[in-house]
């Protein structure tokens, strides 16, 4: 990988900002804008077009319905199960002889005909929680149903795999972390807009700022000198819950603040120098892709973007609220493909959804459906292996356990997959254990 | 265990106690501690009255016979009408839990007895129950009563009162276990997380503990624990080597005889107090005399307070602050209000801890993880909405709908003599003591002392500005 900046001293050296390192001031920003985004141009695009692939994950949060999102349309079961809520063959976008899509996602329909659309059937894990946030947790650590991890997949993914890398490696878009980036190394940040990433201006002198404060900021949040040489490298090695009893916490804090001032002035360099060129459908999740990839085609060097989608909890009336759920989807994720392809960075970004479960086969008495288990999953990019993968589960009673459908995929084979055939790195470590890696790259 | 000296008693050690018993100690506290000595101080702090001085619990804070009419309601209504309530009563349980925060909040800003909030906070964490699944802010209000009310008594009791507590018996499913099917969930947890931790006890202990617990429930009408002797398993079990006809209090009990009881919790306790992992000498130590007194906290928690080790250099300003110290704190020390349970609420929840709302059953990891950049850029930017008045966190929509009394900047006549707002170099002494107790680096006050000095005349404005950059350091996110 190529880190922006290969350590933070280094940052602090190179003679692109010089002695300027400063927050927001508008005239720092002119003087440095360009030198800043040629320089970020220069490090990641024309360098790494094939050797810095990009992860986006998707989290479709609340469990979203699978049955009636690849539609089994042939199947008499699935129209017992669900005698209202049931996607007439009639109406699905179909696929193959067997599965259709939603009518709402058309614009998943396109990206499957031009053959960058995978679809995994029947992903989940043995021992299956119906809990939300229980189930959330352990797709975010990946970690066995009746265990409890601290760090998740993605975080153990930078422990293990970008070593020294600057903080901006895995960018959340959304106020709070995702446990799926937890690590024992403070990296990854989360932002909801590029402009707000950073000391925020308001004070008391309203619009205005604080003559100079940027440099003064700057001043107080500096680490001394030699604490800094001393305990460079080994002492942020190990930081999680507890403090590491040879370190003070203050080394700590002052490296975070380093790191804040430096992904925020790249942040919002990197979002001002790039405009989107394509237009998405108005929605939260197509905001948050259109920012995704403002900072691709910015050259940013992260290599995981974390993105939610919210609402998939349909227990009631499910018809309308899930068609808008879909086509919002379809819709962004289209827009977003679309985007990157035309930055020429299509065979370097791998998209990946997720959702904490699939729902109940039958449908409730309120027309909607419950909690449930296995569900499909989503890869989209140039080098997926596209088409439908993986065995549908059984619809048939017995087959089902307790009215849910049955895993044939456990998630961390697709975990395992994209982290050695995408992220080119050893899944073992960073699952805590074996597991058989699914193809993804087609 | 080699107790503090008091002949080194001053200013920074009372005011390190003060923080880790309580939330941003203000100067006038401080310099009453070093005058009133370790001893006279830990004695005050633990001197905390069953039921807290001026206790008003919030209105709702009641069992609600209506609840389970409502319950009932919904199985005979529509789909169309039970949609509708259900989310009457979801916006009704949001609205009541942004209460509850704001009076947690308002009780560690004001209580006179700081130390008894902030053990309750430790419980909190320790029983780590969340209303995402309890799904009731009277229950979650209910539970955080015992800890405020037995957090410093005997752990048998505390433990006993918190494993029949309601919002227990749903958070970790105690309500629905049956002789049949036993439901191990808590009888784990209460072994792994509450008690003993991994490796003290083996997954045969855990299914018999569960069959013992069994009949332990919840009356869902009153809202009440229940023993329902039909769903209990009679018949004989072994636990920790015990056997017998176990009951669920029988468990807890052979769990509290346990060696590893004693020191589980006073290591846990330690570190939430001290900051880091006690000394083997000093845990042993402590151990011992818990186990000798009784398993009872409040000569724990004075054992801890008088230990040399608590003192010692690794655990001076090397505490994290966690988001609720740091608000309560900040609150304090700018000697304001707290900001609406609104932006309160918001606050926490962008810092990442959401009151009544644990991540998870092991609660929140705590220290360094409270910490990442966007947790840094935030606590700097409200800082400076907490300083300049809530109305710079406000958004469009909020000034727009939410008329009401918002406060305006901080007043420093309030925080500060006449005689320190005229001079820079008394002014920077002061604002050095008050925010940071004496520990802003000798490079952090010059740059203090020029932004001060370059201002003709020291206004208000420039007094708030200077307070924004020492809360703007990495410096005062520790204590």
């Amino acid at each position: 990988m190529e880190p922006t900046f290969k350590t933070r001293r280094q940052f602090l050296k190179t003679g692109v900002l010089g002695g300027a390192l400063g927050w927001t001031v508008p005239s720092f920003l002119a003087r440095t804008f360009n030198s800043l985004a040629t320089e970020a141009a220069n490090k990641t695009q024309p360098s790494t077009g094939k050797d810095s692939p990009i992860l986006v994950v998707l989290q479709l949060a609340g469990g979203n319905d699978g049955l009636n999102t690849i539609v089994p349309f042939n199947n008499d079961l699935y129209y017992k199960a669900r005698p209202s809520i049931a996607i007439p063959q009639g109406k699905v976008l179909k696929l193959n002889d067997e599965f259709g899509l939603h009518p709402a996602m058309s614009g998943f329909k396109e990206l499957y005909d031009a053959g960058q659309m995978g679809i995994i059937h029947g992903v989940g894990y043995p021992n299956p929680n119906r809990s939300h946030f229980r189930s959330t947790e352990i797709w975010q650590t990946a970690s066995d149903s009746n265990k409890y991890e601290r760090h998740g997949w993605l975080g153990r993914y930078f422990d293990n795999a970008c070593k020294g890398a600057d903080p901006t490696v895995g960018i959340n878009i959304g106020k709070q972390m995702p446990q799926a980036f937890a690590s024992g190394k403070p990296v990854g940040i989360s932002l909801e807009n590029p402009e707000k990433y950073r000391i925020s201006n308001s004070g008391s002198r309203g619009e205005g700022e604080m003559e100079g404060k940027d440099s003064m900021f700057e001043k107080m949040n500096e680490m001394d000198e030699n604490g800094d040489e001393l305990n460079s490298g080994s002492s942020i090695s190990s930081l999680s819950g507890e403090t590491p009893p040879e370190s003070r916490s203050l080394d700590y804090l002052e490296r975070v603040a380093l790191d804040a001032q430096i992904s925020s002035e790249l942040i919002l360099k990197i979002s001002r120098s790039s405009k989107n060129e394509v237009t998405y459908p108005p929605s939260q999740l197509a905001n948050s892709l259109k920012l995704v990839a403002r900072l691709i085609g910015g050259g940013i060097s992260t290599r995981v973007f974390y993105v939610s989608h919210g609402g998939y909890d349909t227990h009631t009336n499910q018809a309308l609220s899930h068609e808008r759920l879909l086509k919002d989807l379809a819709g962004a994720v289209n827009a977003f493909m679309s985007e990157i392809k035309l930055q020429k960075n299509g065979d370097r970004v791998l998209l990946m959804t997720f959702s904490e479960f699939g729902r109940r086969v039958a449908q409730n008495a309120n027309k909607g459906t419950d909690h449930g288990a296995a569900a499909p999953l989503f890869l989209f990019g140039n080098k997926v292996k596209a088409g439908i993968n993986g065995k549908f589960p059984s619809l048939v009673t017995k087959n089902l356990h307790n009215g849910d459908l049955k895993f044939n995929v456990d998630f961390r084979s697709v975990y395992a997959g994209i982290l050695e055939q995408w992220l080119s790195a050893k899944s073992d470590p960073i699952l805590n254990g074996k597991f058989e890696p699914y193809q993804i790259v087609g | 265990m080699p107790e503090f000296s008091s002949a080194k008693w001053n200013d920074r050690y009372a005011a390190h106690l003060l923080n880790r018993a309580g939330f941003g100690a203000i100067p006038q506290e401080v310099a009453a501690a070093r005058k009133a000595g370790l001893e006279a101080t830990a004695d005050r702090l633990l001197s905390f009255p069953l039921i807290p001085v001026d206790y008003k619990i919030p209105e709702w804070a009641k069992p609600d016979p209506e609840r389970f009419k409502k319950l009932r309601e919904y199985k005979n209504a529509s789909p169309e009408e039970r949609q509708a309530m259900q989310k009457l009563e979801r916006q009704h349980q949001r609205d009541q839990l942004i209460e509850l925060r704001q009076w947690w909040l308002e009780l560690m800003r004001t209580s006179p007895f700081p130390l008894q909030e902030k053990l309750a906070l430790f419980w909190h964490g320790h029983f780590a129950t969340s209303i995402q699944k309890v799904k009731s802010a009277f229950l979650m209000w209910q539970q955080n009563d015992i800890f405020r009310k037995k957090g410093a008594g005997r752990w048998i009791e505390l433990l006993t009162a918190v494993s029949k507590d309601p919002a227990m018996l749903i958070w970790l499913d105690q309500a629905q276990s049956k002789k049949d099917h036993p439901n191990e969930n808590f009888a784990r947890e209460v072994m792994e997380l509450f008690t003993l931790g991994e490796g003290n006890y083996s997954e045969k202990d855990v299914t018999e503990a569960a069959r013992a617990l069994t009949g332990w429930s919840l009356e869902r009408g009153t809202q009440q624990f229940v023993n329902r002797a039909n769903w209990h398993d009679p018949n004989s079990k072994t636990i920790l080597g015990e056997t017998g006809n176990w009951k669920g209090e029988d468990v807890l009990e052979i769990i509290l005889k346990k060696p590893q009881s004693n020191t589980f919790i006073c290591a846990k306790l330690w570190e939430f107090f001290a900051g880091t992992p006690p000394e083997k000498e000093t845990l042993q130590n402590l151990a011992h005399q818990f186990s000798q007194a009784g398993q009872e906290f409040r000569p724990l928690l004075k054992a801890i307070f008088r230990a040399e080790e608590f003192y010692a250099d690794k655990n001076l300003n090397n505490q994290v602050k966690s988001p609720v110290q740091w608000l309560v704190g900040t609150v304090r020390l700018l000697d304001r209000e707290l900001p609406s349970s609104q932006v309160s609420t918001q606050m926490l929840r962008t810092l990442g801890q959401d009151l009544f709302q644990p991540p998870n059953v092991k609660g929140w990891d705590g220290g360094l993880s409270w910490i990442n950049t966007n947790h840094l850029l935030n606590r700097y930017n409200f800082s400076a909405a907490l300083i300049f008045g809530e109305k710079n966190v406000m958004t469009n929509k909020e000034k727009r709908t939410r008329p009401r009394k918002v406060q305006g900047p901080v007043r420093v006549e309030s925080l500060f003599q006449e005689e320190e707002i005229k001079s820079v170099d008394k002014l920077l002494a002061a604002l050095d003591f008050r925010f940071t107790y004496g520990t802003l680096k000798p490079r952090q006050k010059m740059t203090l002392k020029e932004y001060l000095a370059a201002q003709k005349e020291l206004e208000s404005e420039d007094i708030l500005n200077g307070i924004r950059l020492i809360m703007s350091t990495p410096d005062y996110q520790l204590i």
